[in-house]
């Protein structure tokens, strides 16, 4: 034990560090183990089988595009709402700050049904749009739309506390040297907050990617045009097809775990950056 | 005694932070760890409180072995720097909380709590919350919690660290006021050295993880032991003089000031000598001085800082000029003075003014290591060792000067110096074959101590210490404290005794090795490993040098004679410097008084 | 404290000398007009639109919704399901911020990633493993069924697959903060005296309180919003195994929008108190990063 982790006064180690371990064991390693098992027994070409499928290939365009897409405007818009939430007083913006978290709280299946009947034909929004010749519910872009709001958080939440950092400072630094605004933007907040930009893309992609709830009410579930990967998922368990069902799980969770890994690196790479900015 | 430490050791990843440390503080003392930052104070602060564990030695309070005992119940109160009060809770449950933990009675714990309150000046402010306290008070507070249990011990870890001047002074009052009061044994940690002085009994200076000096604020301010004590309590000029049987020497004149430490001695050599700025006067003319005179210097800068003035003067250079050991300023050195209004009134100088420099009061260093010269038989190499990183990062930290010598000759049997005059301080020497030879030749041409140095040597991790002879015990034990307290590494002595010792003999070694390592406690305020092997000296020593990098040897030899045949390939390995002490007895005239 | 920094910002750029130009003040409303705009369309309208549907028939219809018999055990099932979650999860964030903030021990990244695991996979997945697990032709199947316990299609597998997906919250609001509150307290405490349940309860659980409210309150929201994962392993009984958004779909496929609305808008209002403690909690001082 003496090697494994230095002393500390402060007891509980065992007991916690024991807990914790059982808990995580118990819920976590053994059914990812059960997962990645259960791929693994697969022969490899019934894997291929599945996993390159006309079916399953349609199904990751539709979820890579869709959240990269969605995720793409997350970065704008992100941006746009922590700017205005930092740099502006308006009325309304504490309210406006503390509801950006509802996408976090707000439970999947009712941000669904909202956005799909908003976005349908006779909606809210739907309806000013269907004569445009734009059909969003039941389609892809009914796909991005969802993807767009359970991703936004992410980006505004990465975002507004690198922005505060920037704000004093350095700006004021730069522009008592003479920088022009539009300079500032680009040569001062721009690298100061793209790590955490960055961090928010990610976020905002991984939680799009894996996303079930909001998006299978609004997206039609078409195969080959509407059908998202988890749905896929879905269906080949509802049919007991386990094998099929771990093998997609299993590049899902591949997609994941890559997600985690950028994640950290991009977060890493952020704080390394504010240390040796305040240093 | 209420604490007692004996050589108590933490190591951080294999460096020690607190390097052998012993200590007994005495029941009701107030006691001050003092050093700069990362000298291990802190540390050695939380092993008592039992707050971080000991790799090596014993903690004791009342005479408890307690170190093993967990903080919990060594029932000492602690104060930290950042107050560390339970924000969430008032003042009353705050300073209730031990009570509490101990199960006291509701009317009692609110006695007690009034006391306390009463006793740091916080009468009435039960109810608050830590908040909304000022920080000084938030302070009083952790004090009267410590408290609350009637610790036996009270530590305090720069308490007062976060806090303004005025509060600061304040509460420095307070506590030593509740201290005196109660009568606790009180251990407090700082880096200010005012702060020690004002409220010490008795401070103990640490740096590098070794605890350097002990004594009173003014015996330490007056008397210190060592460069280190010397210039961080307070500004200190180190000087190098000659201790000559008539006096000290600067220079080429001997001076008449009253010196902290009688002239002793047989044989001329060279020390360090302290002079405190106050202890120096100006005047325009050198008759024109009240005390000794010193040298002549012109008047660099001026700083009134209100009560007193700073000046810096920079001494004229010339045949007899002063040798500072240790100059930050290009071209001539110059001292730092510091006068008081009278003075000022009495003699007003201004900047570039020439000034007769006279000294009050001297205080000459016990220490053995003086300065470092470096002795080449070629300018390259001599240049080479000059800049050595290990003897500029000791000379540094020693404020201790590197000169240099040409030797033409070193090494050449029967061979006069090419240098005429005495050999002072240490001799540096490169390891090189042949080295043996060349340090005897040194050491029987007057040199005291010869340093045989790699060139590619790295500052010690481990010193191992050893004598040839009984004889050169003393003056080994004097040279090894003054090297050990400029580098972190442990000391270890090693006694060798013949394979073949009869068992009956043994015994006798050992006592051999607690007497020198009691010694080395009691005289050179030294604390050392012993180790006891069997063999021959040379291979023995060669043995442990080699068992890892990073080693330092300190050997006292006596027949200076015959230093090849049993040592030479110690010296010429080039792997490890080593340190030759050669004295003879001087009835322990290098020895801290 | 973030709030007054922020507040502090934008005073101090509203007062800026030139920062009152045309421009400037034409940047700032577009800035502000199109960010209400996209939240007006993305969250406010759907939003608005959970209430105006389940309030179209009238407050009776909204009211009768209710009374139905599997409306009434979806809410019950959901109930029961967060009431055992939440205090398991609550008791692992503890235990696991403990480990994880108070020692430094080989392998603690490995415990971070294991945690957020959670937020990074698809909630589908996280049913699957489950159903790999205990499901008819899982790992645990047929033992499962010789021994006629039944975790898929019923509420052991709803309760794991709950747990699985929002036992993160808890840990995550608390590592951060043990670790920024340092040890101090704890240290004091023991030197007090204290033993260690006395300094986890006296000391550390008070100093942590309101990280820990906002922590079991995401987690409560999570545990009783959850649909992907529960869809995968319930089995969408009526009246069994259907929890509060399994329900809104069933009712809502059903096209009984105002019963599928009805449910929506307790569970939106859950979200909303969600973020009202969350914003309470954010006031007292305490930073979330």
């Amino acid at each position: 034990m003496s090697k494994f982790r230095q002393p500390s006064v402060l007891p509980g180690f065992g007991l916690t560090f024991g807990f914790t371990t059982f808990f995580l064991s118990a819920l976590v390693l053994l059914p990812l183990a059960a997962l990645v098992l259960m791929a693994a027994s697969m022969h490899w070409s019934d894997f291929v089988h599945v996993v390159l499928s006309p079916r399953a290939i349609g199904s990751y365009r539709l979820s890579f595009g869709a959240s990269f897409l969605a995720a793409s405007i997350n970065l704008v818009f992100g941006f746009i709402i922590a700017w205005t939430l930092v740099r502006y007083e308006f009325p309304g913006r504490k309210l406006i700050d503390a509801l950006i978290d509802m996408p976090f709280a707000l439970p999947t299946a009712v941000s669904g049904i909202a956005l799909t009947t908003v976005f349908a034909q006779n909606g809210w929004i739907g309806r000013y749009l269907e004569p445009l010749g734009i059909k969003v519910a039941y389609t892809w872009i009914g796909v991005t739309v969802a993807l767009t709001l359970i991703g936004m958080p992410f980006v505004v939440r990465s975002v507004q506390p690198a922005l505060l950092e920037v704000q004093r400072d350095l700006e004021d630094a730069a522009e008592t040297l003479g920088a022009g605004r539009f300079y500032v933007f680009r040569r001062i907040i721009l690298p100061t907050v793209l790590p955490a930009l960055l961090t928010g893309f990610t976020l905002a992609f991984a939680r799009a990617v894996g996303e079930y709830g909001s998006v299978i009410f609004i997206a039609g579930n078409l195969p080959m045009k509407t059908e998202i990967t988890p749905l896929l998922i879905v269906i080949h368990l509802e049919e007991f097809d386990y094998k099929g069902a771990a093998a997609l799980g299993f590049v899902m969770l591949v997609i994941s775990f890559v997600m985690l890994l950028t994640i950290n690196l991009l977060q890493a790479w952020g704080r390394r950056r504010l240390v040796h900015s305040t240093r | 005694m209420s604490i007692t430490l004996d050589q108590v050791t933490k190591r951080y990843q294999g460096v020690p932070v607190v390097n052998d440390v012993s200590l007994d503080i005495g029941d009701g003392e107030f006691f001050v760890l003092l050093g700069p930052s990362g000298s291990g104070k802190s540390t050695l602060l939380r092993a008592i409180a039992g707050l971080s564990g000991v790799d090596h030695g014993r903690i004791a309070l009342h005479g408890r072995d307690v170190t093993h005992v967990s903080a919990r119940e060594r029932g000492v109160g602690l104060v930290f720097q950042n107050y560390a009060l339970f924000r969430h809770m008032t003042v009353a449950e705050n300073i209730e909380f031990a009570l509490r933990v101990r199960r006291m009675k509701g009317a009692d714990r609110r006695q007690r709590r009034q006391e306390l309150l009463r006793l740091v000046a916080l009468e009435g402010m039960d109810q608050r919350l830590p908040a909304q306290l000022s920080g000084g008070q938030q302070q009083r507070v952790a004090v009267a919690r410590a408290l609350a249990h009637k610790p036996e011990v009270l530590l305090l870890d720069e308490p007062f660290g976060a806090l303004d001047a005025k509060i600061r002074e304040e509460l420095r009052r307070t506590i030593r006021q509740v201290q005196r009061e109660l009568g606790i044994t009180t251990v407090l940690v700082t880096h200010d050295q005012e702060e020690a002085f004002a409220m010490a009994d008795r401070i103990g200076v640490m740096n590098l993880g070794r605890l350097l000096e002990m004594g009173g604020p003014n015996e330490l301010y007056t008397r210190p032991a060592t460069r280190f004590v010397a210039t961080f309590l307070g500004a200190a000029n180190l000087i190098l003089g000659r201790q000559t049987k008539d006096g000290i020497r600067f220079g080429e004149r001997p001076v008449s000031a009253i010196s902290a430490v009688p002239p002793h001695g047989l044989r001329e050599h060279e020390v360090v000598a302290v002079v405190r700025p106050e202890e120096i006067e100006v005047a325009p003319t050198r008759e024109a001085l009240a005390s000794g005179y010193l040298a002549r210097g012109a008047v660099d800068e001026i700083v009134f800082t209100g009560a007193l003035e700073r000046m810096r003067i920079r001494l004229d250079g010339g045949a007899d000029a002063l040798t500072l050991a240790y100059s930050n300023g290009d071209g001539n050195p110059y001292l730092e003075v510091t006068r008081t209004q009278h003075e000022q009134r009495a003699f007003e100088v201004t900047k570039g003014q020439s000034v007769a420099i006279g000294v009050r009061r001297v205080h000459v260093l016990p220490t053995p290591l003086s300065s470092f010269t470096v002795c080449a038989a070629n300018e390259a190499l001599m240049i080479a060792l000059a800049q050595q990183p290990m003897l500029v990062e000791l000379a540094s930290r020693m404020k201790t000067r590197i000169s240099t010598r040409m030797e033409p000759m070193l090494g050449v049997p029967g061979a006069q110096c090419g240098d005429a005059t005495a050999f002072s301080g240490t001799t540096v020497i490169a390891s090189q074959p042949d080295v043996a030879h060349q340090a005897e030749w040194l050491l029987q041409r007057g040199a005291d101590e010869v340093l045989v140095l790699p060139v590619n040597a790295l500052p010690p991790q481990r010193v191992l210490i050893h004598w040839a002879d009984e004889a050169v015990r003393s003056a080994t034990l004097a040279v090894s404290a003054s090297v050990l307290r400029h580098v972190s590494a442990e000391a270890v002595y090693i006694g060798i005794l013949p394979q073949l010792t009869p068992t009956a003999q043994r015994p006798h070694g050992m006592r051999a090795l607690l007497d020198a390592r009691s010694e080395a406690q009691a005289v050179h305020g030294l604390e050392m490993r012993t180790e006891l092997r069997f063999g021959d000296v040379a291979p023995e020593l060669r043995r442990q040098l080699g068992e890892s990098p990073g080693q330092m040897l300190i050997l006292g030899v006596c027949d200076v004679t015959r230093l090849a045949e049993p040592f030479g390939s110690l010296l010429e390995s080039a792997r490890w410097p080593v340190l030759l002490v050669r004295r003879e007895n001087r009835e322990n005239e290098d020895s801290v008084p | 404290m973030a709030a007054t920094q922020q507040s502090a910002a934008v005073e101090d750029s509203a007062t800026r000398p030139g920062g009152a130009s045309i421009r400037s003040s034409l940047t700032r409303w577009f800035f502000i007009g199109l960010s209400l705009l996209f939240l007006a369309a993305l969250l406010l309208a759907p939003l608005a639109t959970v209430f105006a549907t389940a309030l179209d028939k009238g407050v009776r219809a909204y009211v009768r919704s209710f009374a139905d018999p599997d409306t009434a055990a979806a809410l019950r099932l959901t109930l029961i399901t967060a009431l055992v979650v939440v205090p398991l999860n609550t008791v692992f964030g503890l235990a696991a911020s403990w480990a994880i903030a108070k020692f430094e021990f080989h392998g603690k990244s490995f415990f971070i990633t294991l945690i957020d695991l959670p937020l990074a996979v698809s909630p589908v997945i996280s049913g699957l493993i489950f159903v790999l697990l205990f499901g008819l032709h899982g790992w645990f199947g047929t033992w499962l069924q010789d021994h006629d316990i039944s975790v898929i299609f019923a509420l052991p597998g709803i309760i794991l697959a709950t747990m699985f997906v929002t036992f993160p919250y808890v840990a995550r609001e608390l590592i951060p903060l043990m670790q920024q509150l340092g040890n101090d307290e704890e240290e004091a405490a023991i030197t007090l005296g204290a033993g260690g349940w006395m300094t986890f309860f006296r000391v550390t659980l008070p100093k942590v309180r309101w990280g820990l409210v906002y922590g079991v309150i995401l987690c409560n929201a999570r545990a009783m919003g959850e649909f992907g994962a529960v869809s995968v392993v319930s089995g969408h009984i009526r009246g069994l195994t259907n929890t509060m958004p399994l329900h809104i779909e069933i009712l809502y496929n059903e096209y009984n929008f105002v019963g599928a609305f009805a449910v929506a808008s307790l569970l939106t209002l859950l979200a909303v108190l969600t973020l009202v403690v969350k914003t309470l909690v954010e006031r007292t001082g305490y930073r979330r990063r």
